[in-house]
């Protein structure tokens, strides 16, 4: 069976064979059946001839008894017989015969002797009757003339017995024919006797009959059940019946013979009908089956076809009919198809996309690229490559959390996804937005695009129950022009970014070479740096601060200064950034404690030195230890070092930056609040912190004379820092009418060009040597 | 009955002269149980057999549509009268060859008389009635007689072979009769027959 490739041929030929097997079976059955009631019918119909043969063989014994008995009784007859009237005796047997329609009639005298007329039976024979009719047998079948006769005999008595009056009439053909035209079917009836020997036969019907046959025959006499015998070639279906005898020597049967061929020819015809259709049946089923095996294999074949373009990858979907267990197989098929194709959708959306988003992400934006590029180079189109950047996220991310930080990410997303319509958006990571814009002739609409971004993105949005504005910067680069390959225009884009961020945020960029070149300046710088520190090219450059009480300097403020080979000098606010971007500013920072701190030692017991520590070094430098170690190696009291640190360190940092602050404090060390009043001043710092000092920052001091808020402003400081015990310096004092006016309002001391410009460390030194530390002709 | 056992031993007391032993004779069924009125006969050979007495007058009368007696021995030559005591008409015949005959007794006590001049059995019926049925042995020896109910008969044989012969009404055989030889000496013989049943009508009387 296995070797079916098919499975509708399987069925097909399992089934057949199943229903063939089970008809064949039905069809034996029936068949048997058909040929046994037959022969049940035949059977039946013999016994009931057998039946009405009985009842004619009475008829005919009590007809012939009753004359037999009437003649017997005849008085005359009696005196004929009795006194051996011959001539009377057979004219009377002869009238009784001829009247009874029999053709031997006979007296047989009770000692023996025999009188008769007609000429069917020998002497002996006749007188071989003496005996059983002396025992008193008055009927029975009897052979006479090789044939058999049914005898009936009634005794003469005169008054004794002096004999019988023996009628034997025929049992031939006509006869038998009797009982045949009785019947019901056609069956042939003989009556045959054993008699010396052999079987005798007087209807002809049966002359053929022989010795086995008839003692087959002999075996069933009696017996209802009817049996299968042959005469003369012919099959029959017979029963045997046993009819009395005249003689115990004698025996006879009736014997009704049915031919069988006959008998079971309508049987016949039904079987030939029930096999053919049983063929019919057969073909019918094998058909049958082999449609209903199709219908069922058919879907399976279509789910087997649709599993194999599954497999190679067609998201293939089968066509469901009906309700079956097929059915919903195909429904699943269906259901698992659409959710293989679900999750392909998954995977590549999680390898192209950002989740938080749902914006392509840089993998996708790449392969985007690379077929901008390619569809640039084939049709000469330009496009741009906007890049843009949150300007605050970090601060909201830091201040409102993560969640908000996503939030404003989110939103960011919708926005640009809305401003940039119709074009490739996507987030590179972080607050890192791209959009590439196909353009055409209108070369305007690269700045119509970035314009239409910013007004979106400047739109006011709750964040955690905050309102914040952000605001975006976005770089421009366009390809070809700008880059020919991925790499450098993403660059470039870059660098229009970081132009647009430096020309203050919340606006947009184009690259030009130029930046290109302020960046490779920008690289040159860093590299320089690196060996500015080992080379000895950085100074530290100190400005005195006045104290306005005891009239002289108390301290000085050491600014850092890089003497470039090639450049020259290189202000701090040139290279300041690149040595905080590069973390140059760490060890650069530590250089500059340790020298300001040595340098102090020289100086007389109650200067003081102040250094500038930028929120970065902060952050990421080991500010405490290089602190202890600058104080340990200079020797100076740890009052003597004053650290100035802008509110910036407070916007990153937090509590960390506030526990270094304190630990710097408990140290001894000064801590002081550089360009107080601009930025993010807060006055919650002051009362986080306990700052030795604040600077007012120059902005507030150039105004002193012109704005009447910046007096009131720099009274207010001064005054709110005696309140607090915090001392005041305000920078960037160059005129007299501002040192007069700083000192009225309590200022506590003043640094400016007004008493000294930054100044190296050995006019430091000459100054104490020569003036004693003191500038009186300022005061 | 017992005036025929009279008569018999009366024949065979007039016998005597010459008597010299006892013969006893049994007659048996087939089944070996005795049978009755048998008539039993025993012809000496040569001089010493003798015919019966001659003479004597014999009556058959029918009565309630029966003979009386049912069976008569009577010596070759007696005469015997058959009175017919009944109201009906009897119809009295005879086939046998001993005698042949036909009374009408068409009245009552109408009486005929029929003289036996020969020695065999006659069997009689009545033409009007079936049933009616009697025998008359006429016997021409000296020694016949019938048997008892213990189926014996004895004679007083003489001293002689002699051919002994059974008769019943019923007996099964050619003639009604078997016959056996007995020595001189012999004194007891036996006869084994076979006896059809009687007749569907009950023989009332014997």
């Amino acid at each position: 069976m296995s070797s079916f490739r098919s499975l509708s041929a399987r069925l097909t030929f399992q089934f057949a064979l199943l229903f063939a097997m089970a008809m064949l079976v039905v069809s034996a059955g029936l068949s048997t059946f058909i040929a046994g009631s037959a022969s049940r019918e035949v059977e039946g119909q013999l016994q009931s001839s057998g039946a009405v043969y009985d009842r004619l063989w009475q008829q005919r014994s009590h007809e012939l008894q009753n004359a037999a008995q009437l003649l017997a009784r005849d008085f005359g007859f009696r005196a004929a017989v009795a006194s051996g009237d011959q001539a009377t005796m057979q004219s009377a047997l002869g009238n009784a015969a001829g009247r009874l329609r029999v053709r031997s009639a006979f007296i047989v005298s009770a000692d023996g002797r025999v009188s008769m007329t007609g000429h069917v039976a020998g002497r002996a024979e006749t007188a071989a009757l003496w005996e059983p009719l002396d025992e008193g047998r008055l009927t029975g079948v009897a052979v006479l003339a090789g044939r058999p006769h049914q005898l009936v005999a009634a005794p003469i008595m005169a008054p004794t017995l002096i004999g019988w009056v023996v009628f034997a009439a025929d049992l031939d053909a006509r006869e038998m024919r009797g009982l045949e035209r009785l019947s019901a079917i056609p069956l042939h009836a003989a009556v045959v006797a054993y008699h010396k020997g052999r079987w005798a036969e007087a209807s002809g019907s049966m002359s053929a009959l022989d010795a086995k046959t008839a003692s087959l025959a002999q075996s069933h006499v009696g017996s209802p059940v009817a049996f299968e015998m042959s005469v003369g070639g012919i099959t029959s279906i017979a029963l045997a019946k046993p009819l009395p005898t005249f003689s115990n020597q004698q025996r006879a049967i009736l014997l009704l013979a049915y031919p069988k061929a006959q008998a079971m020819a309508d049987a016949r015809k039904l079987q030939w009908a029930l096999g053919v259709m049983t063929l019919l049946g057969l073909v019918l089923v094998a058909f049958a089956t082999w449609k209903a095996a199709a219908r069922i294999t058919q879907p399976l074949a279509r789910l087997d076809e649709a599993a194999g373009r599954l497999a190679s990858g067609e998201h293939v979907q089968v066509r469901v009919r009906g309700q079956d267990e097929l059915a919903r197989l195909a429904e699943s098929f269906n259901e698992m198809v659409g959710k293989i194709a679900e999750r392909e959708q998954r995977i590549t959306q999680l390898a192209f996309n950002d989740t938080l988003t749902g914006l392509p992400n840089r993998t996708m934006f790449q392969q985007q690229l690379d077929h901008s590029f390619r569809a640039s180079e084939g049709n000469g189109s330009l496009f741009a490559l906007h890049c843009l950047d949150l300007d605050q996220f970090k601060v909201i991310n830091d201040t409102l959390g993560h969640p908000a930080g996503d939030a404003l990410l989110i939103e960011a997303a919708r926005r640009v996804q809305h401003a940039a319509r119709g074009h490739f958006v996507a987030r590179l990571g972080g607050d890192e937005f791209v959009v590439l814009q196909t353009v055409g002739e209108d070369r305007d609409a690269i700045d119509r695009l970035a314009r239409d971004i910013l007004a979106e993105m400047a739109q006011p949005m709750s964040l955690d129950g905050n309102e914040v504005v952000p605001s975006t910067s976005i770089g421009i680069a366009i390809a070809p022009q700008d880059g020919g390959e991925s790499g450098t225009l993403l660059r470039n884009a870059d660098l229009a970014l970081y132009r647009a961020k430096e020309a203050g945020r919340g606006t947009y960029a184009f690259f030009e070479e130029s930046l290109n070149e302020r960046a490779q300046q920008r690289r040159q710088l860093e590299t320089d740096l690196r060996l500015a520190l080992e080379r000895g090219e950085l100074e530290l450059f100190y400005q005195p601060l006045f104290d306005l009480e005891r009239n002289r300097i108390c301290s000085f403020e050491a600014l850092l200064r890089w003497r470039h080979p090639k450049r020259g000098i290189i202000s701090p606010v040139e290279f300041i950034p690149v040595a905080e971007d590069t973390g140059l500013i760490v060890p650069i920072g530590a250089w500059v404690v340790r020298e300001a701190c040595g340098r102090a030692a020289t100086w007389p017991e109650h200067v003081r030195v102040a250094v500038n520590v930028s929120a970065v070094q902060f952050h990421r430098g080991a500010v405490h230890e290089t602190v202890l170690r600058a104080l340990a190696d200079s020797g100076i009291l740890p009052n003597r070092l004053e650290i100035e640190i802008t509110e910036s360190i407070f916007l990153e940092g937090g509590e960390a930056t506030l526990r270094l602050l304190h630990a710097l404090r408990a140290l001894g060390v000064r801590i002081a609040l550089d360009d107080f009043g601009t930025g993010y001043s807060s006055l919650s710092y002051l009362q986080s912190f306990p700052f030795d000092k604040l600077k007012i920052d120059r902005s507030f001091i150039q105004n002193l004379l012109t704005r009447d808020g910046a007096t009131a402003i720099v009274h207010a400081i001064t005054e709110l820092a005696n309140a607090l015990g915090i001392e005041t310096t305000a920078e960037g004092v160059e005129e007299t009418a501002q040192l007069m006016e700083l000192r009225a309002h309590g200022c506590s001391s003043v640094q400016g060009f007004l008493f000294a410009e930054p100044m190296t460390a050995s006019d430091v030194d000459r100054l104490f040597r020569e003036e004693g530390g003191a500038l009186q002709n300022v005061a | 009955m017992g005036r025929n056992i009279l008569f018999a031993l009366a024949l065979a007391g007039a016998a005597s002269p010459l008597s010299a032993a006892p013969l006893s004779v049994r007659v048996v069924d087939a089944t070996g149980r005795p049978v009755r009125d048998a008539v039993v006969t025993l012809y000496p050979s040569g001089s010493a057999g003798r015919p019966a007495r001659a003479g004597g007058r014999f009556v058959v009368s029918q009565k309630d549509l029966q003979f009386h007696p049912f069976l008569t021995i009577v010596p070759v030559g007696a005469d015997v009268s058959f009175p017919n005591l009944d109201p009906t008409k009897h119809h009295v015949y005879s086939f046998s060859t001993a005698k042949k005959f036909e009374l009408k007794l068409f009245a009552k006590d109408q009486s005929r008389t029929v003289h036996f001049d020969k020695a065999g059995v006659v069997a009689l019926g009545c033409n009007i009635h079936d049933q009616m049925s009697a025998f008359i042995v006429i016997t021409d020896s000296a020694w016949t007689s019938r048997t008892n109910p213990q189926g014996l008969v004895t004679f007083d044989a003489p001293n002689a072979p002699a051919r002994l012969t059974v008769w019943h009404p019923y007996l099964r055989g050619p003639g009604g009769q078997f016959q056996q030889m007995v020595g001189p000496a012999q004194r007891n013989a036996s006869f084994q027959v076979r006896l059809r049943p009687p007749p569907a009508m009950p023989m009332q009387d014997y």
